[in-house]
């Protein structure tokens, strides 16, 4: 019975399926629009950020670390002084999730009952810098300070075998707050991976106040006044991030291969490659006929897409869904914004193309080594 | 401000506050401790109690000794009495004390007054001299002071004399007092100066001897941050600085900690304590500070591997020797594998390995039994013939040649053999390649047979002319068999099953040079063997088996015994015919290798059955890598096939392959496993019939398991311990090169060289017993008479001309009575010359000057030498063949050839020899006829006057006088009496030079 679970966990763990399973209920979770809203309401799934909810998640991740310490494999894993702080960053994420969600939830709940939210009040009250603030960061301070005693103690740092630079440590692991840019590495080209898209993350953060004109839930914590906003964050941080991150420290073994938790990391196992290109995929998979000996000719597809992803869907977006926010926005902040957009999406549209069509790259052109 | 303004519950607040200091005042206080609390320290306060109750225990035992004896006691007396003496008569009273006071404080009195004064004088001196320069008008009362001060500082000087004499007399006069009893202190000290050292260390090691305030440091200095001044518990080390650890970017020299926690290891006190404090075995080779390998230059893992740094059990990374071990590790040391530390200490049974770091020119390292066991191994198995090792590189091939097979076997014989060796000899030399784990399910076994057939073909196919002659005469299997038995034939071959009781050793495995002979009539006909024996070089240019000059008949009868004994059961194996579906696959599969698919059908098609046969022949010798240990024509010069294993045990365990195998991760296991079943980690693969392992099974026991991996596991990079190499001297170089030959051609089996060797001596005495009729006993005292001679000290005793000229070809027959036969070898000059530079590096003696002495006499000279030959003296005949004489005595006690001392023994030697030859032989048969004791009388005193060293001199003359056409000594000599009683003294041969 428990090994029957155990494998079907490593099973769903697997980014190919619990990926989709995330994007998929994260909508649901974080509802962008009334339709999905409805769905959540119906389901109930707004419970999650009561106090009920919040016990709930917080004693089923408690449940699943107690059940997979009895397997040693994931003992092992999840014990590697490495990975203990990672184990951590999940359980404080869910809490802090909650809090913020319950926060804004009771705030939306005031607010529709004509009252002002929960910090309107708090900001009624005084506290004094001196004595109050000071005494109880000081006091904070000082518990940090036992509590990062006591791990230096209790975990040994994890010193590895000197450094040797004709062998290099099986799996090869980024620090853990690189673990999803070098999860992205999987699925793009370094200079994509590694070069554009941090950047891209960073003037898009930088890009963020300039792009957001939504007066509302400034200095209080709501989700029904910024749903969009809410939502679009959620998925870059939850999905984005702290899955990635928890998947390339838990879940990649030797040779980058997957390994479900419960997984023996075995030096051995071989994954089959069989990725191909757009190009590939189109002539001979589909059309059954060679590559055109013309780069251009043979990458015409690749580069449509890319133009038809960049250049028309902006306009199409603007037209149908995104009409109200291009009402909004105006046409220069709506462009900026949904090309941000475009790029944030083409990582979870990149993974599924590989899972579902074994496609390596868009465009491929190892000659001039520009590969999308 | 009052308390409503507050926002958080003060009370509360400072509750917190109390908590988390406290938390915070725990969590240093923890930190600290964890930090003071190694593992090593108990073991240091351990040992320090273990020190204190050892000087305690040798300080009774010093003391009760010395109570035991009356000298001491006597002092002691003696001593009290003088004390009481002392204490009478000189004792400090407060009268002499207050007196000598008085003169002490008058002479320091007037010691500053005279001070001062001087220091007055000198002032005013400079006054005058500036006066007098520069005329100034006091320049004369200046003077006049002047000259009354210095009489004044003058008067003063000498009564600082006179008192400091009185204090001086006084002081004397006390202390002259006590000088008898310092005298009896002094004495009693060299009594009991043992005891009086062991009371000191006692008084600074134990807490219980020590002062108060001693106590109290005691304490102190080993207490947290205190500790950092001059703790009793601190880390031990030795830095190596010639000896360095790897780390990849650069070479830092070793740290050994080690004796942080085996703090008795060169102390032998501790020889019967337990770990860690327990003493090294064998200090006077290893550790000891006295012996080659001292702790201060060659540290400890060195030799043991591990983590020198490391100061915690975990930390050194030790390993355990057995899973019983390991179990008992994990309970008493929290034992984990440090599977990060890519050099773990080696265990306790393969330590020996790392000899061969450092020793790796030396061909068997003295000491070192295991790992020259494998060594040997590995030299008898031929590893190095698919394995590229260095130390091997120039050896030959350790199989027979295959390219005049034809005439030698037949194709079924060949067929069954290579099929299953060891069912033909179960020792067999050649190891199996089929019915192995990994190709004995029904399909590989029905491919097996066919590829089999089709390496059969090409060898046959293969053959060159070999002339064979027909036998000249009818040979007697019992003379045959009585031969093999006397003429030395048993120190390379066995013609028995050897029962696997039998534990393999190195004199083992000397027997064991070459093939056992049994079965040899269903191998070969008798007049091949005839054919071989006559000339073995003829068929095999590069065998190690000697020419033994054999006449015809001696080869016929040989031939006849041996070819007498069959081997019926492995007759009778069935041969399967060749099938030739499945050898269309084997061919198929190596087409493919260069061709299509459809071209390699083509081929197929095209190809005749012997076609076919010579194809996969050759393809499948290629891959099993047959030319690697035999001679095969179309395979000269190919590489071989295996993995070289020059450094093999330095290579990184991850490049390691276990396949599906659940075994210790660790080299030696891999090793292990590797040899006991070769195949083994093909378990649970897939794979084709080429991508197979093809290492083949020598079905090798355990014990010789062990030895081999302990050979392997000292195969390593030895760039970081470079400086400690045993040097590369001329000397040492050729020595190795000597001692490489001997192992060659097993010159061990028959001669004992470098106190080891001369297997052959038992079965010289089982033949004593069976064709001479000895007794047991007998049989046993005489068998060294009957043995090949101990070459111990050939290289001073033996004129390297005629060492050369014998080696090359042992024509003159030094000891006649021998039945065991020098045989001639395969030497080339070069091993001719490394021998004899060999022989004498052994001796220290040098090569190739050689200082040859006047061994001309006058008539008088030769006469009393003469005299000194003959039987009224000493009776050197008795025992001596001289020429064609034989001597007179019991054949038991016969001894060298003289008549071929002018050219074959040194003459410097020789008078070594006659003044003592049991100094330059132990144990040897030759009389002494000068005892050392008595020299100046031990010579008979009636020839040159009783001087002996003429006498020697005369005789060793006279020795290099005689030759086999020298009949004189014999003629002049009286005539013997024929009688049969032994000699009167015991002087039968020596024992083996």
């Amino acid at each position: 019975m428990i090994e029957t679970i155990k494998e079907v966990i490593n099973k769903i763990t697997n980014p190919q399926i619990l990926f989709p399973i995330l994007a998929v209920s994260y909508l649901f979770v974080f509802p962008m629009n009334n339709f999905f809203e409805k769905i959540n309401r119906k389901l109930g799934i707004y419970k999650l950020w009561t106090r009920n909810g919040g016990i709930l998640m917080m004693s089923g991740l408690f449940a699943f670390f107690c059940f997979g310490i009895s397997d040693p494999n994931f003992r092992k894993i999840v014990s590697k002084p490495d990975n203990v702080p990672i184990v951590g960053l999940l359980f404080l994420v869910v809490f802090f999730l909650w809090l913020s969600m319950k926060q804004a939830y009771d705030n939306d709940a005031r607010i529709a009952a004509g009252k002002p939210p929960q910090e309107a009040e708090d900001a009624k009250e005084k506290i004094l810098v001196w004595p109050d603030l000071v005494y109880i960061e000081f006091i904070c301070l000082i518990l940090c300070s036992v509590l990062l005693l006591v791990w230096a103690m209790a975990l040994q740092a994890p010193i590895e075998e000197p450094a040797n630079p004709s062998v290099s440590p099986n799996p090869s692991k980024a620090p853990w707050y690189f673990l999803g840019l070098q999860e992205m590495l999987v699925y793009f080209d370094p200079w994509l991976a590694g070069v554009v898209f941090p950047t891209v993350i960073m003037i898009g953060l930088m890009a963020i106040p300039y792009i957001d004109n939504n007066k509302k839930g400034s200095g209080y914590y709501t989700f029904n006044d910024r749903r969009m906003a809410v939502s679009i964050f959620m998925f870059l941080w939850i999905v984005l991030w702290i899955f990635l991150i928890s998947v390339g420290t838990f879940l990649r073994g030797p040779n980058w291969n997957f390994f479900g938790p419960f997984e023996y990391w075995d030096l051995h196992k071989l994954e089959a490659l069989t990725n191909v290109n757009l190009s590939e995929l189109i002539y001979m998979i589909w059309m059954k006929k060679q590559l055109p000996s013309n780069i251009l000719l043979r990458e015409m597809w690749g580069f449509l897409a890319v133009f038809v992803y960049f250049g028309v869907m902006p306009l199409l977006l603007a037209k149908t869904v995104l009409k109200n926010v291009f009402k909004n926005l105006g046409p220069l902040r709506y462009s900026v914004f949904v090309i941000l957009l475009l790029f944030t999406a083409s990582l979870p549209i990149k993974m599924l193309l590989r899972w579902v069509f074994n496609i390596k790259y868009i465009i491929a052109i190892p000659e001039f080594f520009f590969n999308i | 401000m009052g308390q409503d303004e507050r926002h958080y519950n003060i009370n509360k607040l400072n509750m917190l506050f109390a908590f988390a200091s406290i938390a915070l005042l725990l969590a240093i206080m923890s930190l600290f401790m964890k930090d003071y609390d190694r593992e090593w320290k108990d073991y240091q306060t351990q040992f320090r109690a273990m020190e204190v109750e050892k000087a305690r225990v040798k300080l009774d035992k010093e003391t009760l000794t010395l109570e035991a004896q009356d000298e001491y006691n006597e002092l002691v007396a003696q001593l009290e009495k003088a004390q009481a003496e002392f204490d009478a008569k000189c004792a400090l009273t407060d009268e002499i004390k207050a007196s000598l006071k008085e003169v002490e404080d008058q002479a320091i009195l007037v010691e500053q007054d005279y001070k001062f004064r001087k220091a007055e004088l000198d002032a005013l001196k400079y006054k005058f001299e500036h006066a007098e320069a520069y005329q100034e008008a006091d320049a004369e009362k200046y003077g006049e002071e002047f000259q009354a001060l210095s009489e004044r500082v003058n008067e003063l000087g000498l009564q600082l004399e006179v008192s400091k004499q009185a204090l001086k007399a006084k002081e004397q006069e006390i202390k002259s007092c006590g000088e008898e009893l310092k005298q009896l202190r002094r004495s009693q000290s060299k009594i009991a100066g043992q005891r009086d050292l062991l009371q000191r260390k006692l008084d600074s090691i134990d807490p219980a001897e020590m002062t108060f305030v001693n106590q109290i440091a005691n304490l102190v200095r080993d207490l947290p941050v205190l500790d950092l001044a001059n703790p009793n518990n601190k880390i031990e080390q030795v830095v190596l600085k010639d000896v360095t650890d790897n780390v990849n970017f650069m070479n830092v020299p070793k740290v050994e900690r080690c004796i942080s926690c085996h703090l008795g290891i060169t102390n032998p006190d501790y020889e019967n304590e337990v770990q860690p404090f327990k003493t090294h075995p064998n200090l006077e080779q290893y550790v000891g500070k006295n012996s080659p390998h001292p702790i201060e230059e060659f540290g400890c893992t060195v030799c043991h591997g591990g983590r020198a740094r490391g100061t915690s059990f975990n930390g050194a990374v030790h390993v355990p020797s057995s899973p019983a071990q390991k179990a008992e590790w994990e309970e008493k040391y929290g034992y984990h594998q440090m599977e990060l530390w890519e050099d773990p200490m080696i265990p306790l049974p393969l330590t020996q390995s790392q000899c061969f770091k450092c020793h790796s020119g030396e061909t068997r390292i003295k000491g070192a039994d295991k790992l020259n066991l494998g060594l040997s191994l590995i030299e008898k198995s031929g590893c190095y013939a698919c394995h590229e090792i260095d130390k091997y590189k120039h050896w030959n091939k350790p199989g027979p040649d295959l390219t005049k097979l034809d005439t030698k076997i037949s194709k079924e014989w060949a067929y069954r053999w290579i099929n299953d060796p060891h069912s033909f000899r179960h020792n067999a030399m050649m190891p199996a390649y089929f019915n192995q784990s990994n190709n004995s399910d029904p399909v590989s076994l029905k491919r097996s047979s066919q590829e089999i057939h089709a390496m059969i073909h090409y060898l046959f196919e293969n053959t060159q002319p070999f002339q064979q002659a027909k036998l000249p005469v009818k040979g007697n299997a019992e003379t045959g068999e009585e031969l093999v038995k006397s003429i030395g034939c048993y120190a390379c071959h066995q013609i028995k099953p050897e029962a696997d009781l039998v534990k393999t050793d190195i004199d083992n495995l000397r027997r064991r040079h070459g093939p056992n002979l049994i079965g040899l009539g269903s191998k070969t006909s008798k007049q091949w063997l005839f054919n071989w024996l006559k000339d073995p070089t003829r068929y095999h240019p590069k065998t190690s088996m000697p020419d033994m000059r054999l006449t015809d008949q001696e080869a016929a009868d040989i031939a006849e015994f041996l070819s007498g004994d069959k081997n019926r059961e492995f007759d009778a194996q069935p041969v399967p015919e060749i099938d030739v579906n499945i050898l269309n696959g084997i061919v198929i599969d190596f087409l493919k290798r260069g061709l299509t698919d459809q071209g390699a059908r083509d081929k197929l098609a095209q190809m005749k059955l012997g076609e076919k046969l010579h194809f996969a022949g050759e393809k499948l010798i290629s891959q099993y890598g047959c030319y690697s240990c035999h001679n095969i024509k179309g395979f000269e010069g190919a590489k071989p096939i295996g993995v070289e294993l020059t450094e093999e045990a330095s290579k990184s365990i991850h490049k390691f392959d276990f396949g599906f195998l659940h075994i210790e991760h660790s080299k030696h296991a891999w090793f292990t496993q590797k040899l006991k079943d070769p195949r083994s980690f093909d378990h649970g693969k897939i794979k084709a019939p080429d991508e197979k392992l093809r290492m083949p099974n020598f079905e090798f026991k355990d014990e010789e398991i062990e030895a081999i991996v302990t050979a392997l596991m000292g195969f390593v990079n030895t760039s970081t311990v470079e400086a400690k190499k045993v040097p590369r001297t001329p000397e040492n170089l050729i020595k190795e090169k000597g001692q490489d030959l001997i192992a060659q051609f097993n010159c061990q089996g028959c001669h004992i060289m470098e106190g080891n060797g001369g297997t052959i001596a038992s079965t010289v005495e089982t033949w004593l017993k069976e064709y001479e009729g000895k007794t047991d006993n007998e049989a046993a005292t005489v068998r060294d008479s009957f043995s090949p001679p101990n070459l111990h000290g050939v290289g001073k005793k033996l004129d390297p001309e005629w060492l050369f000229n014998f080696l090359h070809e042992p024509k003159q027959i030094v000891r006649p009575w021998l039945r065991v036969r020098m045989p001639t070898f395969n030497f080339n000059v070069s091993h001719l010359n490394s021998l004899i530079q060999y022989f004498q590096a052994v001796d220290g003696d040098a090569f190739p000057y050689k200082f040859d002495p006047d061994t001309k006499m006058t008539k008088e000279e030769y006469a009393a030498a003469e005299k000194l030959f003959s039987e009224d003296y000493f009776g050197c005949t008795q025992c001596h063949v001289v020429g064609g004489k034989l001597p007179s005595g019991s054949q038991d006690s016969w001894a060298p050839n003289l008549a071929l001392a002018r050219t074959r023994l040194q003459p410097e030697w020789l008078i070594e020899w006659l003044k003592n030859p049991s100094a330059l032989m132990p144990g040897t048969k030759m009389p002494t006829f000068f005892d050392p004791d008595s020299y100046e009388e031990s010579g008979p005193e009636d020839i040159l006057d009783g001087n002996e060293d003429e006498q020697i001199r005369v005789l060793r003359n006279f020795l290099m006088s005689l030759s086999d056409d020298t009949p004189e000594p014999e003629a002049k000599a009286k005539p013997r009496p024929k009688s049969t009683t032994a000699p009167k003294k015991a002087a039968p041969a020596e024992s083996n030079p």
